[in-house]
């Protein structure tokens, strides 16, 4: 039997790990929730998220949790240009996502997955950098808290907190859970559909780079370009886990991957494994409960 | 019975692959090493072919069979003695025994949630092959095969001809009719009675097993096995890329699509300010491919060139 202290500590490390990757994940939940399109580039948004919080530091001296707030602006900028450049001529006019659609989507954002990944590995270089930002630990007993990492939980449940309440309290949230479940009905309710998809993948997009923001936390040594292929898997794997559109859901999905991967360890479980077996857990969810567990 | 006519397409297919297989011997050894990793691209697409071109099934983990297969023949040499060829034959076949086990299960979700599983498979099988110490763990297999290139380029040679011909078979057969049905509406061509599971999980055998012989070859001309060039996502990537370039589901597009994807990668490998950039490039094909001509090359010469459709069966 394990060590219950190491459990504990584990378990609290996981948790903190569970929100970075439910906030990283967030993002991805709102585009694919709201426009059924599944975003196979959002791995190189959270890297480009990621550079925004490291520039910010090394010219402004921002902290990660300071540039959460400019992330999300350019985001919003970049969800915008996304939208009318790629997503427009797709959703225009269409009051069901085809499958066909959303196979278009899904190739052409495999393209500029490509594209973002290798031009970010050209301009950024290979080289590993990372933010010198660490605040105390708390510690008590065997578990210690690095106070960076409560910041950023508390951020990201916070910020899907406010999603949340965003979507069910406000007028324009409203309407974009209107424009998720039925596109013609929300036109006849006197909806712009263009408006509303733009500004959902705006928002997602915010989110996004948002979250690759305060994903610099647990990077004090590991920005590189090729983030974005460790991250876009884990935050498709938590989207599903929590179904799409559920706000929740993200942190459902983010805290299970995080126990999982932290807390299996000190159970003599190898890392790789725990892993691998994090990622695995998708498939019997998606057997027996097809739009998530959270219903 | 009725003497069949192939097309122009399979003659001159068959034409090209004669060429290189007569004069590949008398070629210097650099080209014939360009050669082979050319092939290895040609037999990649054409397995992935077999799934996502034919069914609509996207696959971003194609490349599990590669390492399946690349494994396969480590194990072959190094455990059991086997000579590369037989490692070959036993990559072909885990990686059909694999891709069906895999399939049986995956195969259930459709569109973006298979998409999605066939990532998390890959990247569980990469997680998992390093802890298995009889696989050489973290550091692989190293087989001392030393430099066989003609027998490299004939074993691969012998997968690309294979894939031609099944890729001819399957796409102008009986088979052709039910994948064209279920890709373009797989309820509607189950209510014809179109046995669309059974028809997938042996497309998705195929599809396995080539990956698995392509992996194989590759790893031996590595004449090594290593957890991150057996297991290696950018050849997922590539393949993808090919197949939607060309033409998913056509049986020239694989082979234009690995002919544009493979000159990039080898060019841009010999100038040193574009070093890097050949994912970029392909990327942005793929882009502008996915989004102006979704059928990609062949697809739309089909369409929009009638006096060049002849050509492009």
């Amino acid at each position: 039997m394990a060590d219950l202290g190491l459990v504990v500590a584990d378990l609290v490390v996981g948790l903190m790990l569970g929100c970075v990757f439910a906030v990283i994940a967030h993002g991805l939940n709102v585009i694919w929730g709201v426009t059924k399109v599944v975003n196979v580039a959002h791995g190189e948004f959270i890297m480009l998220g990621a550079y925004g919080a490291y520039y910010l530091n090394v010219y402004l001296g921002f902290n990660p949790v300071l540039s959460v707030p400019v992330d999300a602006a350019i985001g919003i900028g970049v969800g915008f240009l996304f939208y009318f450049g790629l997503l427009h001529r797709e959703l225009r006019g269409k009051d069901t996502i085809t499958r066909e659609t959303e196979m278009v989507t899904l190739v052409a954002t495999f393209g500029l997955s490509l594209i973002l990944s290798n031009a970010a590995l050209a301009i950024f270089k290979g080289d590993a950098v990372g933010i010198r930002w660490a605040p105390e630990t708390l510690a008590a007993g065997p578990v210690h808290v690095p106070l960076g990492g409560l910041y950023v939980a508390i951020s990201s449940v916070a910020i899907i907190a406010i999603s949340d309440l965003f979507l069910s309290r406000t007028y324009l949230g409203n309407a974009i859970r209107a424009y998720s479940q039925d596109i013609g009905a929300a036109q006849l309710m006197g909806i712009n559909p263009t408006r509303i998809a733009a500004i959902a993948t705006a928002i997602g997009f915010a989110l996004t780079m948002a979250g690759g923001a305060l994903l610099t936390v647990w990077l004090p040594v590991g920005i590189t370009p090729l983030i974005g292929a460790t991250y876009a898997p884990i935050s498709f794997v938590i989207v599903v886990l929590g179904g799409p559109g559920k706000m929740w859901g993200s942190l459902l999905g983010g805290l299970t991957l995080g126990i999982l991967i932290d807390v299996l360890p000190a159970f003599g479980i190898s890392a790789s494994i725990a892993v691998a077996v994090a990622f695995l857990v998708l498939i019997p969810v998606l057997l027996f409960a097809r739009e998530g567990i959270l219903r | 019975m009725r003497f069949p006519t192939f097309g122009p397409t399979l003659y001159g297919l068959a034409l090209v692959m004669v060429v290189l297989g007569v004069a590949t011997p008398f070629l210097p050894i650099i080209v014939k090493v360009q050669l082979i990793n050319f092939l290895l691209f040609v037999g990649l697409a054409y397995a992935l072919n077999f799934m996502t071109g034919l069914t609509g099934y996207v696959s971003f983990g194609h490349a599990v069979f590669m390492g399946i297969g690349a494994y396969a023949l480590g194990g072959g040499i190094d455990r059991l003695g086997f000579p590369p060829l037989l490692g070959v034959i036993l990559g072909a076949g885990l990686g059909a025994a694999f891709a069906v086990g895999i399939g049986l299960v995956t195969l259930r979700f459709r569109g973006v949630y298979f998409a999605i599983t066939t990532l998390v498979v890959f990247l569980a099988a990469k997680n998992i092959v390093p802890e298995i110490s009889e696989l050489g763990g973290g550091s692989g297999i190293f087989m001392n095969l030393g430099f066989q290139p003609l027998a490299e380029f004939y074993t691969i040679w012998t997968i690309v001809v294979l894939e031609i011909g099944l890729t001819y078979w399957v796409t102008h057969g009986r088979l052709g009719y039910g994948l064209r049905a279920i890709k373009s509406d797989e309820d509607a061509a189950k209510t014809v009675g179109v046995n669309a599971s059974r028809l997938k999980l042996i497309l998705f055998g195929i599809s396995g097993m080539f990956a698995g012989a392509t992996g194989a070859v590759y790893a031996w001309t590595l004449s090594a096995v290593l957890p991150d060039t057996g297991f290696d996502i950018t050849y997922s990537l590539r393949m993808l890329a090919m197949i939607i370039i060309g033409g998913a589901g056509t049986l020239l597009g694989p082979f234009l699509g690995a002919v544009i994807v493979y000159v990039p990668y080898n060019y841009f490998q010999t100038v040193q300010s574009l070093l890097g950039l050949q994912l970029a490039v392909i990327g942005a094909l793929v882009l502008l491919i996915a989004l102006f001509i979704p059928t990609g090359i062949v697809g739309t010469v089909r369409r929009y060139v009638p006096t060049l459709r002849r050509y492009v069966e």
